[in-house]
């Protein structure tokens, strides 16, 4: 069945934005500031730009200030403007190794190289409610610090790394491609590449991926990992310089990146390792997991378990699809109705029940069924 | 050791500077109304991040990192500058202030100076986020001997 357009008064249509705008502006206190979120809300604007599939901090801020906290609607609008805009060039791919850490944690080894870096985060307290924020800013805990000089950031080891220097790792082939996937540009095809899988993975809507992750360690999966590391920290955006032809640093990004080791022995002939890996804009470690999860599951490329089978998982881990597909449905779908009215009263023209309402149709369903009770109540 | 005189150098640190401070240098080598030529507009553009998965390293596309590129002719001189973000304005001061020093402009000095505070500044706010981060290193013991 083809869509059918609607009409209606733009005029009204203006009015009911105009009311959505008000909400933002309805209470006492003062209009939120885009830098307000960009430094205040960095998970809320990390999780719009990582969905979003655009690196934009500041925008990510007004995108969340213009979409009232709805999170993939600020990705949507991140989206819309990145489709506005020309590519300049793709980047050199670089090492993840690179990363300024600012955080890492090796559930994995507990001596890694480098040390277990907790960062900041609150991963190992209580989750209580601070009333004190209620009445304004606690002071700068740290301000009382007194912080050894460590000089210029250290290149941690990754886990990686470190298996491989044990050989435990073997030494990949050099990569036959260049010129990866570029699913903003090409559709999906299955069965996918890996470098599509983990790209849309990348860009996938927080909850799904975590949700989807979450089911193979549920049990509608084999894989269980053992995270490697959890990593937080800044890569480097580099491109060629067009006068010296030097790689040149444009900016850093904040991303999070996680590493599972995954043992896939049980229900398999041949016991063996398997890796997954996770890596996306902004700090979102739950979504970096579950990445992982996936990433690693959808290697075993089976069609037994939902997180292992790699169609199902692309077809609905996009924000954008997802939102597009379940709001579409409380748009006017008065041709789809009529048209569904139209054959349920034919049936019932048919089969003889046309005119009846329910009352009539119960008071004739309960006529026939009562010689049955009879008998039943005779029995 | 970062050389603003060298042009590599000298983009990463006129990336990383700020935009008013670009802009003041841009306007003071303006000022005596030197030809100008914009060879690339100021328009936001789009950088796809490619990243090599660590394992097989494979190269895959993470996302698109927002950037400001610009380019400009200053009396015969090239300039170019990127900058990240939407920041049209930061992005064609930089451009000019790339060819003024190209073209060792009289304000070279100065500019070469504020160039080099930037870098000291962002040298020092990222030892800074290192020494706190490495202020928070644990490690971890397991607990099998104890009761």
């Amino acid at each position: 069945m083809g869509y059918v357009a609607v009409t209606a008064g733009e005029e009204i249509i203006e009015r009911a934005a105009d009311l959505f705008e008000k909400q933002r502006l309805a209470g006492d206190s003062e209009g939120l500031d885009v830098d307000q979120l960009d430094d205040q809300l960095g998970r809320l604007t990390a999780q719009a730009m990582s969905e979003g599939g655009l690196y934009a901090p500041r925008l990510a801020a007004l995108a969340v200030k213009q979409a009232q906290g709805d999170t993939v609607e600020a990705a949507f609008l991140l989206r819309a403007y990145r489709s506005t805009l020309e590519r300049f060039d793709e980047t050199p791919a670089v090492d993840p190794g690179e990363m300024i850490a600012t955080r890492r944690v090796s559930p994995a080894f507990k001596d890694v190289p480098g040390g277990q870096i907790l960062g900041a985060t609150k991963d190992y307290t209580q989750r209580l409610l601070d009333f004190d924020l209620v009445d304004g800013e606690t002071a700068d805990p740290t301000e009382e610090w007194e912080v050894a000089d460590e000089g210029d950031p250290e290149r941690l080891t990754t886990v990686t790394e470190l298996l491989r220097s044990e050989g435990l790792l073997h030494e990949p082939d050099e990569p036959d491609v260049d010129d990866p996937t570029d699913t903003t540009r090409e559709s999906v095809t299955h069965p996918p590449d890996r470098d599509a899988v983990l790209q849309e993975l990348a860009r996938g809507e927080t909850g799904a991926v975590t949700a989807l992750g979450y089911s193979a360690l549920r049990g509608y999966g084999q894989v269980h990992p053992t995270l490697a590391e959890v990593r937080v920290g800044r890569l480097p955006v580099r491109i060629e310089h067009p006068y010296t032809g030097d790689e040149v640093t444009v900016t850093h990004a904040d991303v999070t990146e996680s590493e599972a080791v995954v043992p896939v022995y049980e229900k398999r002939e041949d016991p063996q390792f398997a890796f997954g890996y996770g890596l996306t804009f902004g700090r979102n470690e739950r979504k970096a997991i579950g990445m992982t999860i996936l990433d690693a599951s959808i290697q075993l490329d089976s069609d037994d378990e939902p997180a292992e089978n790699a169609e199902f998982v692309l077809d609905t881990i996009d924000g954008m699809d997802s939102f597009g597909f379940i709001e579409h449905l409380k748009l006017p779908h008065y041709v789809t109705f009529q048209s569904i009215l139209d054959r349920i009263r034919a049936i019932r023209e048919r089969k003889g029940t046309a005119g009846k309402g329910h009352d009539d149709l119960a008071d004739e369903e309960s006529a026939e069924r009562a010689p049955v009770a009879e008998a039943n109540d005779d029995g | 050791m970062v050389d603003p005189h060298d042009r590599s150098d000298r983009f990463e640190l006129i990336a990383t500077c700020e935009a008013a401070t670009l802009a003041r240098f841009a306007n003071e080598v303006l000022a005596d109304d030197p030809p100008l030529s914009v060879r690339q507009e100021p328009r936001p553009q789009l950088l796809m991040q490619r990243v090599e998965e660590p394992v097989e390293r494979r190269p895959f596309n993470l996302g698109e990192i927002l950037v400001t590129p610009a380019e400009v002719d200053l009396a015969g001189e090239r300039g170019f500058a990127m900058v990240p973000g939407k920041a049209e304005r930061a992005a064609l001061s930089g451009a000019i202030v790339d060819a003024a020093v190209a073209a060792d402009h009289e304000r070279t000095p100065a500019i070469v100076s504020a160039l080099d505070d930037a870098a000291a500044r962002q040298r020092e706010q990222r030892q800074r986020a290192w020494a706190e981060s490495k202020h928070t290193a644990v490690e971890f013991e397991t607990m099998e001997d104890q009761q």
